[in-house]
């Protein structure tokens, strides 16, 4: 992918050198071992999962606590530079890469967890713990965080709420919006702000739900109060095949319209069904369409009468099998195949882009049929593993990195994707965010006016657009006028 | 300079980030470049694109304690270890890592009479308070009976440091061997070093010689147990190492011990007076070495031999992320190793065991070096046995 | 390639009521019209357009305008099986959401500011805005629904809304005890969607199927004696808002007649809750919207969003 050639290549003529009076103020604040300014450091932060280059990062900052944040915040403010909050680097739009050099903030090392409440059930977290980290500090008290984004034993809860993490069970749970009660933030001026509160109905502005999936471009959260879910008593799981994709797609519908909220249904088509079944054995039909796994969550009495629904639904809709999990070792089988996904799809191609757009359901049928389209217009293998019960598509499109010309192909593909997607009544993202990979995309779903009203919030926060800046909002609406973004070209991508 | 990776392995890596929180220095430095991830893309910068090998890129590389746990994690299934012992070697080859002293060290390893009298003065030296217990070697006895064989249906791989250090978790292996009614031929000098830690260090050519050496004396087809996990999974490796049909064949015939006993655990119990094993009294947690768990995959096994022969078992919350010790790197990275050591105990603690049981001499002597009583499985089974 | 759908005439309409220029307010049906305080002398008053424009019970999202009673809006919705986490209060939609407030059964109806999935407003400039988008799950921008539920219409004029919808459950019951702890009551079952307590008396109501209440119903009653209850008891006109966990140390002196949200934190009071100091720059935060979305002050002009500010 040629992925570090632009950041190493650049390097040599970015603006920050190690004398830079920032890196010695920076040293001050924080310590020598927690400011890095090698090359190496610098060229790896300039990245994050996406497939985006073109990052520059300026010096890495380790932050230990709001004051250091506020800290660096205020030596930012000193140089007119940019910062960019980072968590574990996951994400997959762009978010955290960083543009024009700016001062990296890593929030890896406020990885505690404070404080665990179980009459107010919250949490209260550093916002650098991994989400799957707090879901099991929390086992041993019967309770868990409810977003479980596929990257889940990696990201952090920061970045969960910088992005508004989803996952499988925020079907019936929903995002990391309802489950986040209270955040510190280290406002870009350098000041400290609680948004929300534990208590029912906080007075004020609901800027703790303004803050959620504002990338990193309104403050830095330093403190993060956090909803915990009790475990459900009983879980039933059921794989469920079909003769192809759209009617498994309209078995979705009618499950959500008989009344039931699933905790997941889940969707692979035929090809990454195949796949995943080649590589972890978990049992599923090597000849179907596409199958759905579907889990229920809750009482005893109540999940099997809902399984037993939808297990009637799947039949009127004409599905091929339905397998209940007897135990909770066959319920693991089949969600093996389900996580084991994105490993299958490695043994059929070298390299995937994954993309997400949301869709209603009604139409998913129709949208998965243009995707094939798509992928076979642009000369690319796709495959679908998706979060289907709520409309949340996830084609995967497969290539090689080292074929000339090929993310011209594979960003084209992604555009018509999004069109699809708009057209049938959807949205650009349903969990990964905008970044930088959907910015430019934004027109398409906005009109001007509601573009300068979402910029009307990012200023309210940030008037001199020095956190995250060429993120989210396309360039004509956002804070593109910052000094570090002059410098170098941003949204360049390999 | 190049690292002469193969690109195809180098390409497979798609940077997705999920095997951060599976890396043991990724988890207490938080530092992009002690992370698979960033580790591979700095393979690439040099490999691909040309970067020159600066201090803090070599420095990158070489704080991997190679314990692989990203590769469990990894949902692409990037052959880490590949990379990394490949990147070690070329290191090595341009003299950009492993000093004298450690090329020395490991050099002793393959000559089993120097590494008897080298531990003879270590040991006595430990009697008279001379070794700093901060180095967390285990007291090394100052004479130990060799072992005998006993029949010819197993080999018992014995090693280097392993057996001039703790020769008694052979005898207790051998023990459990032939109450579960095999005859057992331990390997002594004829293999004297299976040449992990020499991989590990990059030094490729020592490891394939010892390799060799290793097939020409064993012969045959009998089954080879192995009661270290870091040498079974250098042992498993030789067919990867080698490229030859006859390494792959020796490699198809190595076990953990614990493997091979799991599949006789009937003649094991059924040995006892009334087929009823007398548990210890014990709250035992399982400690996964990492090249059992995510270098051999074979870290179940130790569960089923345990069980009869203990009151409780208890897991580590942690996904098996490794203690820190990772062959001689709790030597030449001595704080990294601790912090990560730190870690690893905070998950003990919690366990609230009254031992740890680790399959790995080298996980048993750095954890019992930072205040954890520290057993083999094997021992455990064999006092339970009382044979020990 | 397709744009936004187009907004309703209502909603041009609406728009060219509010105009760009002097003070305006939208006005419901005034149940919790006192809520922020009053409204600047001359300020002129506007209605939203009323209707339900498209119920999806499939897609779980009715789209609907926002001076439509919530009471018809359910009654819709109702007659397909689902309902909304807007209260039941007798008011309208746009209402209902400029408040902010949520049901008093919020743990089995969700609460309000997690409803909105896409909203289309006035501003201040009389332009109609869209934010939000129509799907259950979106994160595309920034999230404009979340800002403007409970913003008592300060930062723009509701218009036109898409809700989420939920299922309304197979079985619901109401129970009310005098000797159980009402803090035991959500450890005990699952289903609880709404625990009360005025300090002497518990009332609790379960929902889910059939089946899974009785048993609940069981759960409870190994603690204590239950019997049947018809609701909510009436609640006093205070609303305060505490941590679920405060409520354990309530000063009943303060509060008067009350009963607790137990799990919640609301407390509805005969007495209003104690004003609290706002944080200067959480203050100044909020004033930097304010100014952003109505830089002349015409909306609204008078109410507070800091309702218990000292």
């Amino acid at each position: 992918m040629g992925v570090l050639r632009g950041a190493f290549g650049r390097r040599r003529s970015q603006p920050v050198l190690p004398q830079d009076p920032v890196v010695a103020e920076l040293v001050d604040a924080l310590a020598p071992d927690r400011v890095r300014m090698d090359s190496a450091e610098r060229a790896l932060f300039a990245h994050d999962a996406s497939v985006f280059t073109g990052g520059v990062s300026g010096p890495v900052c380790f932050v230990t606590s709001a004051a250091e944040v506020q800290a660096v915040m205020r030596i930012a403010i000193r140089h007119d530079r940019a910062i960019v909050p980072r968590g574990a680097g996951t994400g997959l739009a762009g978010g955290a890469i960083p543009l024009g050099a700016p001062i990296v903030v890593s929030t890896i090392k406020m990885n505690r967890v404070l404080e665990v409440d179980t009459v107010d059930r919250v949490a209260w977290v550093e916002p650098g713990v991994v989400n799957l980290d707090l879901t099991r500090y929390l086992r041993p008290l019967g309770y868990h965080f409810a977003p479980d984004p596929s990257s889940q034993q990696a990201c952090t809860i920061g970045g969960n709420v910088a992005n508004n993490s989803g996952g499988p069970h925020c079907l019936a749970y929903g995002v990391t919006s309802n489950h986040v009660v209270a955040i510190d933030v280290v406002l870009p001026s350098g000041e400290l702000v609680t948004l929300g509160g534990v208590d029912a109905e906080p007075d004020g502005y609901d800027l703790r739900g303004a803050f959620v999936g504002g990338e990193g471009t309104l403050g830095i959260a330093t403190r993060i109060g956090v909803r915990i879910t009790p475990n459900p008593p009983v879980v039933r799981t059921m794989l469920v095949s079909f003769d192809s994709a759209e009617v498994a797609a309209s078995m979705v519908g009618d499950v959500i319209a008989a009344g039931i909220v699933p905790a997941a249904m889940e969707m692979m088509d035929r090809e990454i069904t195949r796949a995943v079944e080649n590589f972890v054995h978990a049992g599923y039909p090597l000849d179907a369409g596409a199958v759905l796994l579907v889990e229920v969550d809750g009482q005893d009495e109540g999940t099997r009468l809902d399984m037993e629904r939808i297990t009637e639904i799947a039949h009127a809709d004409g599905a091929r099998s339905c397998r209940l999990a007897a135990d909770e070792e066959e319920r693991a089988l089949l969600w093996k195949g389900r996580k084991g996904a994105f490993g299958a799809v490695a043994q059929i191609a070298p390299a995937y882009y994954l993309h997400d757009t949301v869709v209603p359901r009604a139409a998913l049928a129709d949208v998965l049929r243009a995707v094939y389209e798509i992928g076979a217009r642009h000369d690319l293998p796709v495959v679908n593993v998706f979060h289907a019960g709520d409309g949340n598509l996830h084609p995967l499109l497969l290539f090689d990195p080292r074929e000339p010309g090929i993310m011209e192909r594979v960003h084209e593909a992604g555009k018509d994707i999004v069109e699809v997607s708009l057209a049938a009544g959807g949205t650009l993202s349903g969990e990964h965010g905008i970044g930088v990979e959907k910015r430019d995309y934004m027109s398409m779903m906005f009109s001007d006016v509601d573009l300068e009203h979402q910029n009307r919030l990012r200023r309210a926060f940030d008037p001199a657009c020095r956190a995250n800046p060429g993120k989210v909002l396309p360039a004509s609406h956002s804070c593109a006028d910052i000094q570090a973004l002059r410098q170098v070209p941003t949204g360049v991508w390999a | 300079m190049t690292l002469g990776i193969d690109p195809d392995e180098l390409a497979a890596c798609v940077q997705c980030g999920l095997c951060l929180t599976h890396c043991p220095t990724f988890r207490v430095t938080g530092d992009e470049s002690q992370s698979p991830r960033g580790r591979i893309a700095l393979m690439r910068a040099v490999d691909n694109d040309g970067a020159p090998l600066t201090p803090e890129i070599v420095e990158a590389l070489d704080g991997c304690v190679v314990c692989r746990g990203c590769e469990t994690a990894c949902p692409s299934g990037v052959h880490y270890g590949h990379l990394i012992e490949r990147t070690r070697e070329a290191l090595a080859d341009a003299h950009r890592t492993t000093p004298w002293w450690e090329r020395a060290g490991l050099e002793a390893l393959a000559h089993p009479r120097l590494l008897r009298a080298g531990s003879a003065v270590l040991a006595g030296a430990q009697r008279f308070g001379l070794v700093p217990r901060r180095l967390g070697l285990p007291r090394i006895p100052l004479r130990s009976a060799p072992l005998q064989a006993s029949g010819d249906d197993v080999y018992l791989f014995t090693g280097c440091v392993m057996d001039a250090w703790q020769r008694d978790v052979h005898r207790h292996g051998q023990a459990v061997l032939e109450a579960a009614g095999a005859g057992v031929t331990p390997t002594g000098d004829r293999v004297p070093c299976c040449g992990a830690l020499h991989s590990h260090a990059g030094l490729g050519d020592r490891a394939r010689a010892l390799a060799r050496r290793a097939i020409a004396e064993l012969p045959g087809d009998r089954p080879i147990l192995v009661d270290s996990a870091g040498c079974g999974a250098a042992l498993k490796d030789y067919g990867h190492l080698l490229g030859t049909p006859e390494a792959r064949a020796f490699s198809a015939r190595v076990f953990d011990i614990t493997e091979w006993v799991a599949g006789r655990m009937d003649r094991l119990v059924g040995s006892l007076p009334d087929a009823q094993p007398k548990p210890l009294d014990l709250r035992v947690a399982v400690q996964d070495p990492c090249h059992l768990r995510h270098v051999q995959r074979a870290h179940l096994p130790v569960r089923q031999v345990l069980a009869p022969f203990v009151r409780e078992l208890v897991e580590l919350d942690d996904d098996g992320l490794c203690c820190g010790a990772g062959g001689a790197y709790f030597v030449v990275q001595p704080e990294l190793a601790r912090r990560i050591r730190e870690r690893k105990i905070g998950y003990i603690e919690r366990a609230k065991a009254d031992v740890v049981a680790s399959a790995n001499p080298g996980c048993g002597m750095h954890l019992g070096a930072g205040g954890v009583p520290t057993v083999h499985p094997m021992t455990l089974v064999a006092r339970a046995l009382g044979r020990a | 390639m397709s744009g936004p759908p187009a907004a309703p005439a209502a909603l041009a309409a609406l728009a060219a009521e509010v105009g760009a220029e002097g003070p305006v307010a939208a006005e419901g049906r005034r149940t919790r019209w006192d809520v922020g305080g009053a409204l600047a002398d001359g300020t002129r008053l506007v209605r939203a357009p009323s209707g339900i424009l498209e119920h999806k019970p499939e897609e779980m999202t009715v789209r609907v305008l926002a001076g439509t009673p919530v009471d018809e809006l359910h009654a819709e919705l109702g007659a397909r099986g689902q309902r909304t986490g807007l209260p039941r209060r007798g008011g309208t939609v746009g209402g209902a959401l400029a408040v902010g407030e949520s049901d008093v059964a919020v743990l089995g109806r969700g609460r309000v500011r997690d409803t909105l999935l896409q909203v289309r407003y006035v501003a201040a400039d009389g332009a109609v805005v869209q934010g939000g988008g129509p799907t259950v799950k979106n994160v595309t921008g920034f999230d404009l629904p979340r800002l403007i539920v409970g913003s008592l219409g300060t930062l723009g004029i509701l218009g036109e809304v898409i809700l989420r919808t939920n299922p309304i459950p197979a079985s619901s019951r109401w129970v009310t005890s005098a000797s159980v702890d009402p803090f035991a009551v959500l450890d005990l079952v699952r289903g609880a969607s709404c625990v009360l307590w005025d300090g002497t008396r518990t009332l609790v109501e379960l929902e889910g199927h059939g089946a899974d209440v009785d048993a609940n119903l069981r759960a409870l009653e190994r603690v204590g004696e239950w019997g049947e209850a018809s609701g909510p008891p009436p609640l006093p006109p205070h609303r305060w808002s505490m941590p679920p966990a405060g409520l354990r140390t309530l000063d009943r002196e303060a509060l008067g007649d009350w009963v607790a949200s137990i799990g919640v934190g609301t407390v509805w009071a005969s007495r209003p809750q104690p004003p609290a100091e706002v944080p200067a720059p959480l203050a100044a935060l909020a004033q930097r919207v304010k100014d952003g979305f109505d830089p002349t002050g015409r909306l609204a002009p008078g109410r507070s969003v800091w309702r218990r500010a000292a």
